[in-house]
């Protein structure tokens, strides 16, 4: 027989992060906000798009190093590109005339993967975080050893290190060129540089997600906060995408024609 | 063969062993005819664990699994899936999204479809320790915690203790023939020792992945894959309550109904520049 726990739940919702100053005759209404305790409308005056976006989550403002850091992180992953599964499917969604309030929220659902997605940049951030104490070069060494036995087309060292389409993704490293041209010398995003090279030898570097997680850990960002912080960033480029896609039609996608879909099993016949 | 050949092999071409759609020709599922074959012959949920096994299933293994389904449509909005449902039904969002947002809430640590996988993991790896000439008192000390809290996936629940979803799938699957198996044994006796110690016995959860263990034939990636959606009926009665009622009106919030606990008011510093 079921019987209750008694499980102690508040009477009301906590927040650290945004106070409402309720009007004085009606406390369902609020004259003002306070993020962190800056007043909205100083923040609104003073404060850009990212600073706000790092107060909200840090609960401090950023200091000149991390603000130029932060600034260019939400640059480098605004937009995973029309082929990554994120924006083919908001592209897709668009295209086949689903409302446009659902088109973010089908983006976002398919950029949480673990491969490619903002769950292998949290298991990305939990390895950096793991290992930075060890020698880069050493650890490659090590987990390198392990892809002999891999299989599958591409190969991951770790979360956010391996191949894409077979090779180092150029296109990444020339990503963190930027980004780590502001790092410590000391600090996470170094860290990962060094342990992305020394898998050079194997054919292995970086992948977006293991970068955008180095930079967010130098941001000092919590591993939960960094995968939803890539979906975060990378959110304008899906909605740019879809909007360009929204009211083409069906015919604006590509549809696999039947002499290029492949049965395994038996086809349907006239007689089914 | 080159480095991108894997790739290349697949561009703008599907291989599938589903099956599909032929215009004209009808649609195919693992070589059954969708119309043909399994329309009015076949229940919804022997042609789901068909889309997603490949094989029909024993039609008692389908009926257990959709009542498994039922146990899981709770009509309560203080469910967390649930709740999810009514305020997208009071927010005015469309049906298909409100009600896959309460869905997407279940795959959790603590409830719901998405817990299943580690009730599995558990029970697999208590027999693994069992086979390996452990005694069952050794595998629960050795998921007891320093402060004597037992982490054992499947056998705890939030809120309540005890399960009466348990008994009734029991019941069922006693009526349609099933026979405890290993897992299922294993179960009960994990469960009778919590018991007798005085901790939380076996959920639902930890049952049905003994059961489906015992009777499923069928791996535990495709077990997660049927029970995607397994929440959905309580969270689509919750939306359809919430959404028939004057907008924003499910549960509301007054200021006074926040508590703040956060830094105190602050300037912005005079030299700030963004």
């Amino acid at each position: 027989m079921e019987r209750s726990r008694d499980t102690p739940f508040p009477d009301r919702i906590r927040t650290r992060v945004w106070e409402e100053v309720p009007a004085q005759d009606n406390h369902w209404i609020a004259t003002g906000a306070r993020c962190h305790g800056y007043a909205l409308e100083d923040m609104v005056q003073r404060l850009s798009f990212a600073d706000s976006v790092f107060l909200l989550l840090r609960g401090e403002l950023p200091d000149p190093s991390q603000q130029q850091l932060f600034s260019r992180f939400l640059v480098s992953f605004c937009n995973p590109g029309p082929r990554h599964a994120a924006t083919r499917a908001v592209m897709n969604a668009a295209a086949s005339g689903t409302r446009t309030a659902a088109l973010p929220s089908i983006g976002l659902a398919l950029l949480g993967g673990e491969h490619l997605g903002s769950a292998e940049v949290e298991q990305a951030a939990a390895f950096i975080l793991a290992k930075s104490a060890e020698d880069p070069a050493a650890l490659a060494t090590t987990h390198a050893a392990s892809l002999a036995s891999a299989s599958g087309p591409d190969r991951r060292v770790a979360p956010g290190f391996g191949t894409l389409h077979g090779e180092v993704d150029a296109f990444c490293c020339s990503l963190a060129e930027p980004l780590l041209a502001l790092a410590r010398s000391d600090g996470p995003l170094t860290w990962s540089a060094s342990f992305a090279q020394a898998l050079a030898p194997y054919g292995c570097g970086w992948l977006q997600p293991g970068l955008a997680a180095a930079c967010l850990l130098e941001l000092g960002f919590a591993p939960r906060a960094t995968g939803l912080l890539y979906q975060f960033a990378s959110l304008p480029g899906l909605i740019a995408h879809a909007m360009e896609t929204a009211g083409r039609g069906i015919t604006a996608m590509p549809f696999v024609p039947e002499e290029r879909y492949e049965y395994l099993t038996p086809a349907p016949s006239d007689d089914a | 063969m080159s480095r991108t050949a894997f790739w290349d092999s697949r561009r703008n071409r599907i291989r599938t062993r589903k099956g599909g759609w032929r215009i004209g020709h009808g649609i195919s599922v693992h070589g059954y005819s969708l119309l043909g074959d399994l329309v009015g012959s076949h229940g919804f949920f022997e042609v789901l664990y068909l889309e997603v096994t490949g094989r029909l299933p024993d039609p008692r293994l389908a009926q257990w699994i959709e009542a498994s389904f039922l146990c899981l449509a709770f009509p309560d909005p203080r469910i967390w899936c649930n709740q999810i449902g009514a305020l997208a039904g009071s927010a005015r969002i469309p049906p298909t999204v409100g009600i896959s947002a309460g869905v997407m809430a279940s795959e959790s640590t603590l409830y719901g479809p998405g817990s299943t996988r580690a009730a599995h993991d558990f029970l697999v790896s208590a027999q693994g320790a069992l086979d390996g000439g452990a005694t069952l008192p050794e595998v629960i000390a050795a998921c007891t915690r320093p402060g004597g809290r037992v982490r054992a996936p499947g056998f705890s629940r939030p809120i309540a203790q005890g399960d009466d979803r348990v008994d009734a799938l029991r019941e069922l699957g006693q009526q349609l023939g099933f026979t405890d198996g290993s897992y299922l044994r294993l179960a009960a006796q994990i469960d009778a020792l919590l018991c007798a110690r005085g901790d939380a016995g076996i959920n639902m959860l930890g049952y049905l992945a003994a059961f489906l263990l015992d009777h499923g034939d069928m791996e535990i990636e495709d077990g997660e894959r049927i029970y995607a959606l397994a929440v959905n009926a309580g969270v689509h009665a919750c939306y359809a309550e919430a959404n028939t009622e004057p907008a924003g009106a499910f549960l509301p919030l007054s200021c006074d109904d926040v508590e703040y606990r956060g830094h105190a008011p602050r300037e912005i510093p005079a030299e700030w520049c963004s």
